[in-house]
């Protein structure tokens, strides 16, 4: 940990000072603290030298060594601690005349470090030398951020620290936060997250994937990010899976705390923070009376919206607590750790939306758009997240932990949109039709999870390990409340304002929650046999998972009418439903949406490890992975695909070989083969709303599967230094990509997710370097990606013979996967001063122009321009164990930019009109996100 | 190494295995003939009725609340003349293949919801009273294999209701969809002649894609606070003509190219002999237009069309364009009571050419139309107002004593033109219809009137609208 080496290191100042006066002698001892079992030297290792009844505390520098000097003549005793391994013995000698002494400390791990297969972490690793050694010495292809990396970093959430790993970018939520990650260019439903090495169920409404800015980074031991998966891993991840390895219990006593506050520079008092207070509903009135229940405008409670009020500067804050301890002579280790957020962000959006249909003249294919949004979004999170580890070693071949997750996010989003509809039909230059809506929507997440594990050493030969795994994640949006009303502008010919109808109010409250329970158990024997004078390692074990999902929506939609005009206060308005039908619950189209899901997974696998030649190690098995999966919804027998079954199974072979090189290098290859399972929102046939279109699930989607390879050279020369160089090649077939299909009507276009036939290939290369020159260290990573697919686009041309005229045809088209970058690029400068406690990173990400979304027409795809971000963090250790710390997110107000590769001056003059301004003369323009900087600064206690 | 990598690939490729068993339904056959001993109801959970066969001169078969009756693909239902069919609240009629309503002048075929009293003085009713806007039933789906529907004499009344999932799923449709009548297969023929269609929720009649022959219709109480009258999109290629329009909501005719499938046809759209009474006032959005609207790519013409106090004149949008290359009009007729329908004759902000045909002339006065006037431009509208009266036997002009909004539906008002009628002799017979569906007297148009010499769809002759 770095605060207990800030702290050791002003102790020693201190004790420095005083021996200064009692002793002039010119004696030495050196100190080389090592790994045992990788011989790597350990950073930040604490020594603790007696001599009398004078004693020492140093911690060894970058290169695992401390060189006490000006050590008293006569007899000396050491010893060495690190947190997750085992004390040292105690080391004595004699020590006089001018004599200079190197001793090697080589420390043995504390945890019952067994392999690849026991994945669950059991000691705090949370050092950037701890992470370098867990890529080297594993079987497969990792990076890993260590606690100490992610403390520095200026981000407080995981997805956000997730963009500084390298092939890692992000996608990000309407307040700029990073929400996704998406891995060497495949997006987020090709990865999985783990906690723990477990699965985790999502509480995302459609998909697996988990939003990553739901966990609190400080509540991190390190993060993983494993790129190629060995058989004892599930199979489900193509692009990559995300580990998080929460903070395990210490050897001793451990405090720290710390708190912080903040501001965005998005708010003041011209732009301000708009806050409101949840709606007391927390269920809908179907859900309070039953489905027959007739509502009435009087069963609604308008108090999201009617609480609203302005803060021109809201006070961000973050608090975190860990506390550990061992107890019964070390044989029972707990740690608490709990962290809240509370969040102040937001973004000043700008979007045109592409016409149903793009024009044919002059040329095919010319984009057409259909609505200018402009939208100011006031994002409040509050994050709780608690963590609790218990281990107990019962005796010397048995050890339990039971690991407690629970995580809270509430987001209190107000949205303002002024969406200016119908470009030339319903707008023109002197008329102006405007839909203004306020909506204000609460969602809740939680995660709870919950492991009990086991090790168990059965003899010298064989060992076994087991979960059993109890998790929940669920999502409520109680209440989202939105009202919207026309606003019908007649303008004079100089564009002023001369008359304005509001009328059209209409107030729609909408419920929607979903609930995924999981009950899992993961069991593995290890046994290790020696065969023809070579030590191989077999494992078999398995995964059963019994997952359960619920979803249910509703909406009632009340409208005012056009007889009232709307005066400004919408309190008057008279709202009603348009039908009574419309009040009834059963009636609501919404509800057929609802379903329910049980999936049953199991897989099972068989793993060897060995040596072929001594530098030659060899992973590689088979992993059979079984999905059946059943679903159901409330529509009645008449619909189609209301009901359904789908099962599969895969058979995942995989190899990875390690070649050591020399002692700090080796060279990787591997291939596993994987798969993606679709998610329950694409594969149930329900409509939810999207950005451009609604979207529908699909029954007949087929699940995705990869073939993966890649290559790796590692070098660790010390320390945290590392030079990773890589290459990697994935075939996927059978990718899931969203097209456009008619709804019928030639104006009501869904997306649909379809299994595309052609395979993609996703191919690239990375590199990451660290490298620190004393104080100074840098750290660059650096990806190359390049994917392609081709789909089959719509083509709207005309005909040259004029009695065929406008005609739509289908052409191919090839480009990258949606979401994908071919260049990203990490780097940051970091200046770490023991003498003056004080460390420093400036971080800097670039991410490559990628596509934003993919249109139906040929030509027509939204690319977001390549975007850079630039932020700050520091620690000053102000005394002994309290520190000032301060984090700076966007410095240069970086926006999200995303283009048509269009020339915004070719299209029809009536569309230049709605343009906002524009800055790349061949393009155009369509989306620009702004969310300004954000500043956290505070205190952490470290005992 | 790299064989083995090869083989196990291979192996797991094999033992690969996937199964996938989705719920599907088929609406079940129509295994008697339809009758109307009993009500056509559904039950155990189903909403079907499915039917085929005839319906018999004089009967009167009655569908119950919330069923859907359902014609098969490659089944035929066929309405004798005189035949009235009462649907039940939130019923519909799915036509996945053929349904003909086969009335006669004499003998008229009613579609709706009976029991209603119907109240067309203006302003009788407000709206949110008045049951011709309250969508009491789903009204006609045409799915994607319906080949032909075709509506001769017979009253459309009540329809709109949203479809929701159930319905929608059986047709092929839109959940959203609140139609009184369908049409989605560019394959397939909609003939609608000699019919009314009264009442409506949003367009009351949606030609997603389709051969269509609309002629001598009436139109009254459309679409609540928007919708098309008659709003064909891309795949659509037909005639609409002599058809009166009364109180639409937004348009009388709407052309669109928007939506063209691959195969299927650009919008060809031809116009002529149509009236339009009070159009466009119910429409909750600005410009969208209260007569003939072409758009997004939709060719065709309109001729010899009349407009009476409509919110907005016949426009032509220039963006997104209509195929305006491919777009003649000319000979239409148009009055106002006020200068402010008169400053919306050429709708400002659209593309509309004021031709030398047109009526009032675009000559009549410096101001109307001055001589730099550049389509879509504001103009002073005052010289045209009350001009060139079209002399009807039976609707004062100007109105008195109602809002224009309040004209919706021909009650005792009776839009025959007088001898002395200035619309007479100004039509365009030179034009030609755009004839694409079968004539028959049964399967197909029975009658295709051609431009008439006198403007709107009533000719002194007595040729033109029969009703």
């Amino acid at each position: 940990m770095k605060q207990p080496y800030l702290f050791y290191k002003l102790l020693l100042f201190l004790f420095a000072g005083m021996l200064f006066t009692t002793s002039l002698s010119a004696q030495s001892i050196e100190i080389l603290v090592k790994d045992s079992k990788s011989g790597e030297p350990m950073m930040g290792a604490s020594i603790n030298l007696t001599q009398g009844k004078s004693s020492r505390v140093a911690s060894t520098n970058f290169k695992g060594r401390f060189l006490f000097e000006k050590v008293k003549s006569g007899p000396y005793k050491f010893w060495v601690n690190y947190m997750g391994y085992k004390h040292s013995e105690v080391f004595e000698g004699t020590i006089n005349g001018s004599q200079a002494k190197t001793i090697t400390v080589d420390l043995q791990d504390a945890s019952i470090e067994m392999n690849e297969t026991n994945i669950v972490g059991h000691a705090s690793k949370e050092t950037d030398h701890s992470a370098r050694a867990l890529e080297k010495n594993a079987g497969m292809i990792q990076n890993i951020l260590s606690a100490n990396t992610i403390q520095l970093l200026p981000d407080v959430t995981v997805a956000n620290a997730l963009q500084r790993v390298s092939g890692v970018t992000i996608q990000r939520s309407n307040s700029g936060e990073g929400r996704y990650a998406i891995i060497r260019g495949m997006d987020q439903r090709y990865n999985t997250t783990l906690v723990n090495g477990i699965k985790i169920p999502s509480p995302d409404n459609q998909y697996r994937f988990v939003p990553m800015d739901i966990f609190p980074s400080e509540m991190l031991e390190r993060l993983e990010v494993i790129k190629a998966l060995t058989p004892s891993m599930e199979g489900d991840a193509i692009g990559g899976a995300m580990n998080l390895v929460m903070k395990s219990a210490p050897d001793k006593f451990i405090l720290s705390a710390n708190i912080s506050g903040g501001l965005s520079t998005l708010f003041s008092s011209s732009r301000p923070f708009v806050h409101f207070n949840a709606s007391p509903n927390k269920n809908s009135p179907a859900a309070v009376n039953g489905n027959s229940y007739t509502a009435t405008y009087s069963d609604f409670n308008n108090q999201g919206l009617t609480s609203q009020k302005n803060l021109s500067n809201p006070f961000s804050s973050t608090a975190g607590l860990t506390i550990g301890d061992r107890f019964l002579k070390g044989k029972l280790g707990v740690i608490v750790s709990a962290s809240y957020q509370n969040i102040y962000r937001g973004s000043d959006s700008r979007q045109l939306t592409p016409n149903a249909q793009p024009a044919a003249d002059p040329l095919p294919n010319t984009p057409l758009f259909s609505d200018a949004y402009n939208r100011t979004y006031s994002i409040q999170t509050q994050r709780l997240g608690i963590h609790n580890k218990i281990d107990y070693i019962i005796d010397k071949n048995n050890k339990l932990s039971l690991y407690n997750l629970y995580i809270h996010q509430s987001e209190f989003e107000s949205r303002l949109n002024t969406d200016t509809t119908g470009f030339g039909t319903n707008s023109t230059s002197i008329r102006k039709a405007l839909t203004i809506t306020d909506r204000n929507t609460l969602t809740q997440q939680n995660i709870y999870n919950s492991t009990l594990h086991g090790d168990h050493k059965l003899s010298d030969k064989l060992r076994f390990n087991w979960d059993g795994v109890y998790s929940v994640a669920n999502r409520h949006m109680p209440d989202r409340t939105e009202f919207s009303y026309d606003a019908k502008q007649v303008l004079d010919a100089n564009h002023e304002l001369i008359a304005e109808v509001d009328n059209n109010t209409k107030l729609t409250h909408h419920w929607e929650n979903n609930t995924d329970k999981d009950i899992a158990g993961y069991g593995n024997l290890i046994f290790n046999h020696t065969i023809a004078g070579r030590e191989v390692e077999f494992a078999v074990g398995g995964v059963y998972r019994h997952k359960k999902r619920k979803a249910d929506y509703i909406t009632y939609g009340l409208a005012g009418g056009n007889s009232t005009l709307y005066q400004g206060d919408f309190s008057t308005v008279p709202f009603t439903f348009n039908s009574p039908a419309d009040a009834i619950g059963s009636n609501n189209p919404d509800l057929q949406n609802n379903y329910s899901v049980i999936e049953n997974d199991n897989a099972e696998y068989l793993q060897f490890r060995f040596n072929l030649i001594p530098k030659l190690q060899v992973l590689g098995g088979v992993r059979v992975e079984n999905t059946h999966m059943t679903y159901g919804t409330e529509s009645p027998m008449t619909v189609t695909q209301r009901a359904g079954t789908v099962s599969y199974t895969d058979v995942l072979p995989s190899l990875h070989l390690k070649y050591v090189l020399t002692d700090d290098q080796n060279l990787r290859a591997s291939y596993f083969a994987s798969i993606s399972r679709p998610g329950f929102g694409e594969l149930v046939p329900y409509k939810t709303e999207g950005q451009y279109y609604n979207q529908v699930g699909n029954p007949n989607l087929k699940h995705i599967t990869a073939d993966n390879a890649d290559l790796r050279y590692e070098f660790f020369p010390g320390g945290a230094d590392q030079l990773l160089i890589g290459t990697f090649y994935k075939k996927i077939y059978n990718p899931i990509e969203y097209f456009v299909v008619k709804d019928g009507g030639p104006s009501a276009q869904v997306i649909m997710p379809q299994n595309d036939s052609g395979a993609a290939t996703n191919y690239g290369f990375e590199a990451l370097l660290t490298k620190f020159f004393g104080e100074i260290g840098l750290s660059l990573n650096y990806t190359y990606t390049h994917s392609r697919i081709t789909t089959s686009k719509l083509l709207y041309y005309r005909d040259p013979d004029p009695t065929i005229g406008l005609q739509q045809s289908f052409v191919d088209q090839t480009r990258p996967l949606q979401g994908q970058a071919n260049n990203v690029g990490n780097a940051s400068i970091l200046y770490k001063s023991g003498k003056l406690g004080l460390d420093i990173q400036l971080a800097f990400v670039y991410t490559g122009e990628r596509l934003s979304q993919v249109s139906p027409y040929y030509n027509l795809d939204f690319y977001q321009h390549a975007y850079n971000q630039l932020d700050f963090s520091f620690e000053k250790t102000l005394i002994k164990k309290l520190s000032f710390y301060g984090k700076i997110n966007n410095i240069t107000n970086a926006a999200s930019k995303i283009y048509l590769k269009y020339p915004n001056g070719k299209l029809d003059a009536v569309q230049q009109e709605f343009l906002s301004k524009q800055d790349i003369s061949g393009q155009t323009l369509v989306q620009s996100d702004y969310y300004k900087t954000l500043f956290l600064g505070g205190f952490r206690y470290k005992f | 190494m790299l064989l083995i990598v090869t083989a196990s690939f291979t192996a797991c490729q094999k033992w690969k295995q996937e199964h996938t068993d989705i719920y599907s339904y088929t609406p079940p056959a129509a295994d008697h003939p339809v009758s109307d001993k009993e009500p056509l109801s559904c039950n155990n959970g189903s909403t079907v009725v499915p039917v085929k066969g005839t319906m018999l001169s004089g009967k009167t078969y009655t569908v119950s609340d919330g069923c859907d009756l359902v014609i098969n693909s490659g089944d035929t239902l066929l309405l004798q003349p005189g035949v009235k069919l009462n649907m039940g609240t939130g019923s519909s009629l799915i036509v996945l293949g053929t349904l003909v309503s086969n009335g006669s002048k004499d003998q008229p075929n009613f579609i709706t919801i009976p029991g209603i009293t119907k109240n067309d003085q203006p302003g009788g009713l407000l709206i949110a009273n008045d049951p011709a806007y309250a969508g009491k039933w789903k009204g006609i789906i045409g799915g994607p294999t319906c080949n032909l529907m075709i509506l001769r004499w017979t009253h459309i009344e009540y329809a709109g209701l949203t479809e929701g999932k159930a319905t929608a799923a059986i047709a092929g449709s839109g959940l959203n969809n609140q139609y009184s009548i369908l049409f989605a297969n560019y394959n397939g023929n909609f003939i609608m002649e000699d019919s009314w269609l009264y009442g409506g929720v949003d367009d009351p009649i949606r030609i997603s894609a389709g051969k269509i022959a609309i002629f001598r219709n009436t139109f009254e109480k459309n679409g609540v606070h928007g919708g098309d009258c008659i709003n064909v999109k891309g795949g659509a290629v037909g005639t609409m003509a002599y058809n009166l329009f009364v109180g639409t909501a937004t348009n009388g005719q709407k052309a669109s190219n928007k939506g063209q499938a691959t195969g299927a046809p650009q919008t060809n759209i031809v116009m002529y002999n149509n009236t339009f009474v009070s159009g466009g006032y119910r429409q909750s959005q600005s410009g969208r237009g209260g007569t003939i609207n072409f758009e997004e790519g939709a060719m065709g013409m309109y001729y010899n069309n009349v407009a009476i106090n409509c919110k907005y004149g016949y426009r032509v949008v220039g963006s997104p364009a209509a195929d305006i290359a491919h777009l003649s009009y000319g000979n239409n007729y148009q009055w106002a009571d006020s200068v402010s329908v008169a400053n919306e004759f050429y709708p400002t902000g659209y593309s509309t050419k004021p031709q030398t045909t047109d009526i009032p002339s675009i000559t009549t006065s410096a101001k109307y139309l001055p001589p730099n006037y550049i389509p879509g431009s504001i103009y002073d509208g005052s010289d045209a107002v009350q001009k060139n009266s079209p002399m009807f036997l039976n609707f004062p002009l100007p109105t008195t004593g109602h809002p224009l909004a309040q004209y919706t539906a021909v009650g005792n008002y009776n839009f025959r033109i007088q001898a002395n009628s200035p619309l007479i002799g100004k039509g365009n017979t030179s034009i030609k219809p755009l004839i694409v569906v079968p004539v028959n007297s049964i399967y197909g148009i029975a009658e295709v009137t051609m431009p008439g010499t006198d403007l709107g769809c009533y000719q002194l002759s007595g040729v033109g609208n029969q009703h």
